[in-house]
């Protein structure tokens, strides 16, 4: 399974965009809409980065963490699953997935300095119980393959594995975690669409090598695009609108 | 237990997941946690055996363990016939407890192997060693072709289905250990986790930094002679220093019996740290002559004898693989290995019937230590009283055992056991009417070691890392 991405439950719990799209009723309610859902969940992908920052553990832990922390909201509402508990505690999870175990005592001191807000304010055992309630949610399924991996080969192969394609590379597939593509899209395919745009960045010639490629062209552009999209409305995300579509999730509906 | 008897205080906060079992009794337990036997009460599966692992809370106060994360984390995306299967995660919220449910299986090579020397004073039929070796290298494959290492490989993680469908089914459990080995991984002493050394490879003995596949090898070699002879084949004393020792007497059996290794046999020897150091000049031991085949009771030139010798191969780059081993001539010639071990399929032969586990029908799910030997009585009334129909019966005689791979109850706590005396009314559990003694610390002296050579360090140990 480790080896074969096309036997994980990774895979075969793949889902289709509308399904990712799917504000839990709950939140509804409290006037949550589509756009303050992917705002929400892309505020704490950052917050799960900045807390894996404090306590350093590896890219892959982080993006585990914000894997999990995405599939716990395809199943859970946020009014019940406060984001702002789910995000540290995903990390902790995650970090126990990875092999690379950080103490809750030692996130939820973190919690406090990255946030004065008593919104926050989380303790060891607000996580501990959420994270039993995680593994819940995620029905069990912890391993999460991600484009890091194919990353590397890819670009070696096309042979655009000098230092600058591979920052670049990497960093977009960080920022991918700041969507749902994990969710919905095979980890290589999203690798590839990070390559793509690479590539159409610093004007590298890959179409030979992408069409000698046995993949659906399409879905990697489909991606691509997202991706830019993403980038083009990235600016709108602020600070303000964070908080006001959190509010939403404290005040009574 | 029965629901609604009341008579039990963990009937007040049962958790509902709970309802859908009949609690037979505890069967193991563990430095993380305890198993119990339980039956399926829903009409698909009815009476079906379950093997319930329940995790501690860890006492430092961070969580869930990792090894459990690990555990269901691999089991969750794993299945073959020869792995045991996980059928069901269970979260307590009100304790913090996780339970692991598993398709039970009544047997494992330690049990078997320890019924033979000590019971049947007769080596294993040759059918039944090379089916059971033929399977766990079949389920091993299937790991290693995942790129999954087992690293706890040993007779009691090596169980055995009794009677029903896949009766004498080899089933590889305890993945507490094993990891996804696409990213190199550190020796597991640099996490703190202490495994048995009888079944090291030598390259981890002498200090490698990372694991392959072919530490597996190494173990399924060392279990492949235990099941010849009965006996561990190197049963080194273990040095318990922190945090790694380096376990000269264990690495001073190994050479005893297979020869001093050498640079020409094993080129990457001479990075090895332990050995190059060589603080306790075990480069100066000189044990010329391998005689492997005289300790096992082989010819050197019959087919089990080659193949363990590459199970035993000292260069790990060199050692047999499991796809290799399934291929060897050993498992071409008769008796040709079946799927039921237990049971050879050729007319005529005769076939062990092995005891069942014991099962301490005063434990309930809450089971802790309180309920133990001091009011086994009250207790055990309770839970052993609502059991439909005696079919605990002998099973609450004592016997050390293990479960998907834990720790057996130690004795001292099994031998208040004996008033659940249901013995009599059985007769169909043992048919082999295979005397089973009650309450007596057997195998006393090996148990010691087992109980200080614990699968896990302490939580807090492992974490603190």
């Amino acid at each position: 399974m480790a080896a074969n991405f096309w036997t994980s439950s990774h895979y075969k719990h793949l889902l289709e965009q509308e399904d990712v799209d799917m504000v839990n009723t709950l939140d509804k309610e409290k006037g949550i809409t589509l756009e303050d859902f992917k705002l929400i969940k892309m505020h704490m992908a950052n917050y799960i980065l900045k807390l894996a920052q404090q306590v350093k553990v590896r890219q892959r832990v982080v993006a585990t963490a914000v894997t999990y922390m995405r599939r716990v909201y395809t199943r859970k509402s946020m009014a019940e699953y406060d984001p702002r508990l789910v995000a540290p505690t995903c990390l902790y999870l995650a970090s126990k997935a990875e092999e690379s175990t950080v103490q809750a005592r030692l996130l939820a001191f973190y919690i406090k300095k990255l946030y004065a807000d008593d919104k926050y304010r989380y303790e060891i055992k607000d996580i501990l119980e959420m994270e039993m309630k995680i593994l819940e949610a995620l029905n069990y399924y912890l391993v999460v393959y991600h484009p890091y991996r194919s990353l590397s080969p890819l670009l070696q192969d096309a042979g655009l594995n000098d230092l600058n394609m591979t920052q670049l590379t990497w960093g977009l597939v960080n920022d991918t975690y700041k969507m749902d593509l994990i969710l919905v899209h095979p980890p290589h395919l999203i690798a590839l669409a990070c390559i793509y745009i690479a590539s159409v960045l610093r004007d590298k010639d890959t179409t030979a090598w992408f069409e000698e490629l046995r993949v659906d062209m399409n879905v990697v552009k489909n991606i691509s695009m997202e991706i830019l999209d993403f980038y083009e409305s990235n600016r709108m995300f602020t600070e303000e609108r964070i908080n006001v579509a959190l509010q939403k999730l404290t005040l009574r509906p | 237990m029965g629901d609604g008897s009341g008579s039990n205080r963990s009937n007040s906060n049962k958790p509902e997941w709970l309802q859908q079992y009949d609690l037979i009794g505890k069967i193991g337990e563990g430095t993380y946690g305890l198993v119990f036997l339980a039956r399926i009460k829903s009409q698909t599966n009815r009476g079906k055996s379950i093997a319930i692992k329940k995790f501690k809370q860890s006492k430092d106060g961070d969580g869930v363990s990792p090894t459990a994360i690990r555990e269901i984390m691999l089991l969750r995306e794993i299945t073959h016939e020869n792995v045991v299967k996980l059928v069901n995660v269970h979260i307590n919220h009100t304790d913090m407890s996780l339970y692991l449910a598993f398709d039970y299986a009544e047997h494992d090579l330690y049990e078997i192997i320890r019924h033979h020397r000590d019971k049947v004073n007769q080596p294993i039929n040759q059918y039944t060693v090379k089916s059971l070796l033929w399977q766990l290298l079949n389920g091993l494959n299937y790991l290693h072709s995942n790129w999954i290492i087992h690293r706890d490989l040993k007779p009691s993680n090596i169980l055995v289905m009794g009677e029903g469908e896949e009766h004498g089914f080899v089933k590889i459990a305890d993945f507490g250990l094993a990891r996804i080995y696409q990213a190199p991984l550190k020796p597991l002493s640099d996490n703190g986790v202490v495994v048995t050394i009888w079944y090291r490879a030598p390259e981890l003995l002498l200090g490698a930094k990372h694991y392959t596949s072919a530490v597996d090898m190494w173990a399924v070699g060392c279990i492949f002679a235990e099941l010849l002879t009965l006996k561990p084949l190197f049963q080194g004393a273990e040095v318990k220093a922190t945090p790694n020792p380096f376990q000269l007497d264990q690495l001073d059996k190994i050479f005893k019996v297979l020869g001093h290794p050498t640079l020409e046999k094993w080129p990457s020897l001479a990075n090895l740290p332990h050995w190059q150091q060589d603080t306790q000049h075990i480069q100066g031991h000189k044990y010329e002559n391998a005689n492997l085949y005289s300790v096992v009771h082989l010819s050197p030139k019959s087919p089990a004898y080659d193949l363990l010798s590459k199970m035993l191969e000292y260069d790990p780059r060199k050692r047999i693989t499991a796809v290799q081993a399934l291929e060897h001539e050993y498992f071409k010639i008769e008796p040709q290995p079946g799927r039921n071990a237990l049971v050879p399929c050729q007319p005529g032969e005769t076939f062990v019937n092995y005891p069942t586990r014991p099962v301490d029908t005063t434990t309930d799910f809450e089971g802790t230590t309180s309920m133990q030997p001091s009011q086994p009585v009250s207790s055990g009334a309770a839970v052993s009283g609502s059991m439909a129909g005696g079919h605990v019966s002998n099973r609450s005689v004592p016997r050390p055992m293990n479960v998907g791979g834990m720790q057996r109850i130690p004795h001292q706590t099994m031998q208040a056991y004996n008033v659940t005396s249901q013995a009599g009314i059985s007769g169909g559990m043992n048919p082999g009417g295979i005397p089973m003694q009650r309450g007596v610390p057997q195998q006393q002296l090996r148990r010691k070691d087992q109980m200080s050579m614990p699968g896990y360090p302490p939580q807090q140990k492992s974490r603190r890392i």
